[in-house]
């Protein structure tokens, strides 16, 4: 018994521990009303967050609660953070702009996280149990989002079945083309196996690789290259573009030297860089993440195969600081693809947009993403605006998307939920920073053969 | 003669015989070095290149793996941590040297030596105090517990480490700047090594050649060897056992410190979690060359850097980089069934 | 019960927590019981007006603490010890009550709301994962620190029979919502936690064999090594000699959910689900069915534990030479360890599968791991009670109690730091209780006595 009563005594001080951590906390019943799940009334302004714990708190400044929230679905943390928590910012500046109002209803918003501390990047249970608390909360009209692809396999099939659904989703930045369309490079079943109540509800305002992957390839060919070097860092995305990549570069008639992968966690691409040489390629590309120790790669690669070979990458190597920061001088000359119009070339409303959220932010830089993201948020308000205020009303809007002056110009969404703006700039980096080389707009025979 | 009619009476013990798992080890080396003499036929000069960005590469691994294999030594304890110490070291490092001193390799060497030194200096002092810190607080009160406890608390340690890394340098990798001349010494084939290469792999054998002297030829060194023998009859013979336990994992981590910068030198680019995956990398190595044994770990260490580069530089029936993690682990279980002892361990009751 | 020479210097935390503990026990008992009964009293009054769900989950937790040791009932003729059977079944009561009173209950003190259902489905699968590591572990002492690779191809094993991975295939069997010309294989979900556990006890075996007749810390790192490879294998595994096993880093999904089928569901008026991706509350579902699942892992848990395997296993945890003199083979018993770890580790992989509908070669870092064996160590190594509320308590924080903390303390790194916390709280509980918060009393008296733990091999090996 003595065991146990000691036993019972220090549970005791645990739990007055606690209690004294609790009170310096400042907890009280005020934080607790979040509920995540199952609760929450469909209507009449008053709209229940989602939970705290991957979510931020509901952004809305007009009357009362609101009717309806949307939410944002990126990864906040690891070292694409600056991007994304910009993007953020932008969707915040374009509710705004609406008086947090799209037509008669009035819209909150959440961002909400899907990457996890451990991973440092997205994590399949954080998108999966995301999706859930959309799905389960009646208030959620809209997703903005997912940032991976890989995340969006996930997401997707659940807001597809959600109730009262589906559930429209719109990103800023997927680019796996198999969640919208078949193509050489996807997998078998994409992308009918991502919605399984056969209705369609996921649209994407950025061009698939598919179009990266052949637009790169007309670079290489445009640059005179004649053999090319495929490099891949095993992530969805970048095994994705790559494979896109090489296709059209084989339809194009270079040759393709290799195609292999770097790990993100090696500590030297020294025999990577030996191999290349080997082949004698005068380009290489590398499909996949700047965050996969893609400047150690760019530096490595820059030092065995000296300053004639050509380094393309596409938009996994974005912000394009970040491969400066990461690879210093060796990331001279690479060039980095983005899909979409570069910033100058953007027309009058989307000029002003990066001027004024640019204005509102203390880099006073807009990366590209962020008018992504904007753009998003436009499409899903007015969506909502033209909907009749369920889920599936907002979902089937998505798809009569029909821009004519938004922040990326003027573009349309087809049945398959793919845009039909599909230009891509071709940045080049010089003295550090981005310049914009080319803009790149390729034959769709050549993306049909990616 | 009475022996030799015993052994007449089994004559089959006199046959040699070559048991499977041997057999099987045998027939593995052989193909390896099969593959390697094609490759080196096909391809003279890649070969060569790769072979020596393997032997530097693996030379800064042996800089980690003696840290493991010291520690082992003495405490028969894998101590997870110290990959984190070495990524520490990378870190105060490189916040000194860019810091404080701004190097670059356009600094004259009447610059950049006295500033290297003192870098070096610095990252030896911090990193071995912590890991003497580490040792007292979190292996010391473990002494005699099972061997899982020290085990577990390594882990938490390396974890915890960690995050003091992540707080520190981000979680995306950072760029150093060239410390060192990136100028070219040699060219093979148009592969050229560099000077900044060679100065980091040469670097390591004085310290090898150091830290042999002081275990074998010290009266420290011997008051190491017999704490690593039998704790309690070195403590018996006079020997503070305690203070011999601090002076090693002092020494250890004066090594990650070491290592910490010429990695940093090295790779050009830091990262937080770089000490957990090159700390698995120099633990397998310390068990090829047979853990606990100095020259061991180095030669562990080369051959892994080599297998890596080999594996990923040669072309003819490369498997690649994509594999190039498993092949290294491959490595480290195949090892420990084949040869526990490792390649130039002694073999023991409780190795094999 | 003195503590082992080996504390001699250093920082020695314990000797002055041993200190307290002694003037503790120097107190008559009547007033330390008085003490504990005013305390607890007094805390539960103290949190009802403001967190009255927990205070009321605490109360009862401090009745069962009252309810005497060796009070037992007859039971035809063998004596039932209340407390051994009372425990659980309040658990499972709690745990079923859990969906319909968690929207109605108040916040966690200092920490925020209850956890959300997915979360709690997430908790349930983690603590079974737990209790099979902790059969490694805590019952065999062989420490895995590759765990994650019985969660991976218990995943797997899911993925590939009850998805469209394998598109050249049209075959059906008893899964539900899936229409009948899908592509891919299709079998039924509980079907497949089966199949997943048996080729997962297969998998161990496969590893343990070579690798079981090293000695503690060379396991530890073999099982490592494995757990570093087979991911490697599963993210290049869409293309193995042009054969797509795994779909690579694109992972596999959708994975069909779990369902009972039309049959079923009408026979028992609608008590089981058809389909539980259909429900309205799908996680209400998920949820129960961890729970069953997790009650069944407990109870073979505990039943191998008191078998004579179980015996052994302790056994040559607690001295390998001794149990090899009294006639243990070791290698069949430690292979048997791992086995019945890696099945439940199957399990619980192909359900977490089902349940995120995906798999990809990401999940499964090593730092998942460690955050197992975290889990064991924090709860007890050995008790699988203690390893049950380690796992659920783990997993709540990773999922959102760490977020939670972080935000009412107006941190927002909290998360970010959270691999560093779990590595501190390993470290901390170590040094300040081994065995766990609650800890089985053989292991504790092992690690407080110290035990030999000279390895041995097998003579056959």
């Amino acid at each position: 018994m003595s065991r146990r009563l000691f036993l019972g005594a220090l549970a005791a001080i645990a739990v007055i521990l606690a209690l004294v951590a609790a009170g310096c906390g400042g907890s009280k019943k005020s934080s607790s009303t979040t509920t995540g799940g199952g609760g929450g009334g469909g209507g009449g302004g008053n709209a229940s967050a989602l939970p705290a714990s991957s979510c931020s708190p509901i952004y809305y400044e007009g009357s009362g609660k609101p009717e309806f929230i949307f939410a944002s679905d990126l990864p906040l943390q690891g070292s694409g953070r600056t991007q994304t928590v910009q993007m953020t910012e932008a969707i915040k500046f374009i509710l705004k702009q609406h008086n947090f109002k799209a037509g008669d209803h009035t819209v909150g918003y959440q961002s909400c996280d899907d990457a996890t501390a451990q991973a440092g990047k997205w994590a399949s249970e954080k998108c999966s149990a995301n999706a859930n608390a959309y799905a389960n909360n009646k208030s959620v009209i809209g997703v903005i989002g997912t940032f991976n692809s890989g995340c969006a396999e996930i997401e997707i099939p659940i807001l597809n079945r959600a109730p009262d659904g589906p559930i429209g989703m719109i990103s800023p930045a997927n680019t796996y083309v198999g969640l919208t369309h078949a193509g050489p490079g996807t997998a078998a079943g994409e992308p009918d196996k991502y919605y399984p109540t056969g209705k369609r509800n996921y649209i994407r305002i950025v061009a698939a690789d598919d179009y990266q992957g052949a637009a790169d390839a007309t670079l290489a060919k445009q640059l005179g290259l004649k053999k090319v070097y495929i490099l891949n860092d095993k992530e969805a995305y970048g095994q994705g573009v790559a494979t896109d990549f090489k296709n059209s570069v084989s339809k194009l008639g270079l040759t393709v030297a290799g195609f292999s992968a770097w790990n993100g966690k090696a500590a030297s691409y020294e025999g990577i860089a030996t191999k290349i040489k080997q082949t004698g390629a005068d380009g290489v590309f590398l499909g996949g993440l700047i965050c996969e120790n893609g400047g150690k790669l760019v530096k490595d690669l820059r030092a065995g195969l000296g300053a004639n070979v050509k380094l393309l990458a596409p938009d996994g190597f974005t912000p394009i600081s970040a491969v400066v920061q990461g690879a210093g001088q060796a990331a001279e000359d690479m060039t980095v693809s983005v899909a979409g119009q570069p910033n100058e070339n953007l027309g009058a409303t989307g000029k002003k947009f990066v001027k004024d959220f640019g204005a509102t932010q203390s880099s006073g830089q807009v990366d590209p993403y962020s008018s992504y993201a904007a753009q998003a948020a436009e499409v899903l308000l007015t969506a909502i605006e033209n909907s009749d205020g369920t889920r599936a009303g907002v979902s089937d809007q998505l798809f009569k998307t029909d821009v004519s002056d938004g922040i990326l110009g003027a573009f349309k969404i087809n049945a398959e939920g793919d845009t039909n703006a599909n230009p891509v700039t071709i940045y080049s980096i010089k003295g550090g920073k981005q310049t914009t080389l080319k803009v790149i707009t390729p034959p769709t025979s050549l993306v049909k053969a990616a | 003669m009475s022996a030799s009619a015993s052994t007449e009476a089994l004559p089959t013990r006199w046959v040699p015989r070559v048991g499977l798992l041997p057999a099987i080890g045998l027939f593995l080396v052989l193909l390896v070095l099969v593959w390697l003499g094609v490759n080196l036929v096909k391809e003279p000069s890649a070969f060569a290149a790769t072979f020596l960005d393997g032997l530097t590469l693996g030379l800064v691994y042996g800089l980690v793996a003696l840290g493991y294999s010291l520690v082992y030594g003495i405490l028969e304890l894998i101590n997870f941590a110290h990959g984190d110490v070495f990524m520490l070291g990378s870190a105060i490092s490189f916040g000194v040297a860019t810091n404080w001193f701004s190097l670059h390799d356009t600094n004259s060497l009447g610059k950049l030596i006295p500033a290297l030194i003192a870098t070096l200096a610095m990252a030896m002092i911090v990193c071995a105090c912590l890991n003497a810190t580490i040792e007292f607080v979190a292996y010391r009160p473990l002494r005699s517990a099972p061997r899982l406890a020290p085990l577990i608390t390594a882990i938490g340690m390396s974890f915890f480490l960690q995050n003091v890394g992540l707080r520190f340098i981000g979680s995306a990798p950072v760029s150093v700047p060239n410390i060192l001349s990136h100028k070219a010494v040699f060219s093979i084939g148009g592969h050229e090594y560099r000077w900044y290469q060679l100065i980091v792999g040469v670097s390591t054998l004085p310290v090898l050649f150091g830290l042999v002297y002081l275990v074998q030829q010290t009266r420290q060194g011997k008051a190491m060897r017999a704490t690593a023998q039998d704790q309690d009859a070195a403590a018996m013979m006079g020997i503070n056992v305690n203070r011999t336990i601090s002076f090693t994992f002092f020494i250890a981590g004066a090594l990650a410190g070491v290592a910490g910068l010429l990695y940093a030198i090295y790779t050009t680019n830091i990262a937080y979690d770089q000490g957990f995956t090159l700390g698995l990398i120099a633990f397998t190595a310390a068990v090829l060359g047979g853990i606990g044994n100095l020259p061991g770990a180095v030669l562990g260490a080369v051959l892994i850097g080599l297998i890596q580069q080999f594996n990923e530089g040669l072309s003819w029936h490369a498997p690649g980089s994509d594999w190039t993690q498993s092949i290294v682990f491959s490595i480290l279980i195949l090892i420990l069934v084949f040869r526990p002892e490792g390649l130039l361990g002694e073999r023991t009751p409780e190795g094999g | 019960m003195t503590y082992p020479s080996g504390t001699e210097g250093g920082f020695d935390a314990r000797a002055l927590w041993r200190q307290q503990r002694d003037r503790w026990h120097h107190l008559p008992e009547r007033t330390r019981t008085t003490i504990v009964l005013v305390v607890q009293v007094l805390i539960v009054l103290l949190l009802l007006p403001w967190w009255w769900g927990f205070a009321v989950l605490l109360a009862i937790f401090f009745a069962l603490y009252w309810i005497p040791e060796d009070l037992a009932v007859p039971l035809g003729t063998r004596k039932l010890r209340v407390r051994a059977f009372v425990t659980p079944l309040v658990a499972l009561a709690l745990a079923i009550l859990y969906p319909y009173v968690r929207d109605h209950i108040d916040s966690l003190p200092g920490v925020g709301p209850w956890p959300q259902m997915d979360t709690a489905v997430i908790m349930t699968v983690y603590a079974m994962m737990a209790v099979g590591l902790n059969i490694v572990v805590g019952y065999a002492g062989l420490l895995d620190l590759g765990y994650v690779a019985f969660y991976a191809v218990g995943a797997y094993t899911a993925a590939w029979f009850a998805s469209v991975q394998f598109a050249k295939q049209n075959i059906h069997f008893g899964s539900v919502g899936v229409g009948a010309t899908v592509p891919g294989i299709h079998i039924s979900v509980w079907i497949l936690l089966i199949l997943a556990g048996i080729v997962t006890a297969f998998i161990g075996v496969v590893i343990g064999l070579p690798t079981l007749r090293l000695r503690g810390d060379y396991l530890a790192i073999v099982t490592l090594g494995f757990g570093e490879i087979l991911p490697q294998v599963a993210r290049n595994g869409d293309n193995l000699g042009g054969f797509n096993l795994t779909n690579g880093p694109n992972g596999i999904t959708p994975i069909d959910p779990p369902g009972f089928g039309k049959t079923l569901h009408d026979a028992t008026g609608g008590a089981l689900p058809d389909n539980y991706l259909a429900l309205a509350d799908r996680n209400k579902a998920y949820f129960y069915t961890g729970v069953v699942l997790l009650a069944i892992t407990v109870f073979a848990s505990l039943r191998l534990r008191d078998s004579r395997l179980g015996r052994a296993w302790i056994a040559i945890r607690e001295d390998e030479i001794a149990a090899a003199a009294m006639g243990i083979p070791l290698m069949r018993t430690k292979t048997w360890a791992y086995a019945s770890g890696a099945f439940f580790g199957g399990v619980a992989g192909a359900f977490f599968a089902s349940f995120k509908s995906s798999t990809f070669p990401n999940d499964f870092s090593f730092n998942i791991s460690a955050f197992i064996l975290s889990m064991v160590i924090l709860g007890g190594m050995g008790n699988v009670w203690g390893v049950i509320v380690g796992g659920a308590v783990l997993a709540y924080l990773n999922q959102e109690g760490l977020a939670n903390i972080g935000a009412k303390l107006g941190i927002a790194d909290v998360p970010l730091y959270a691999s560093g916390i779990f590595g501190a709280i390993l470290v901390i509980m170590m040094l300040l209780r081994p065995a766990g918060l609650l800890p089985s009393a053989r292991v504790r008296a092992e690690l407080e006595e110290g035990v030999h733990d000279q390895p041995l091999y097998d003579a056959s090996g």
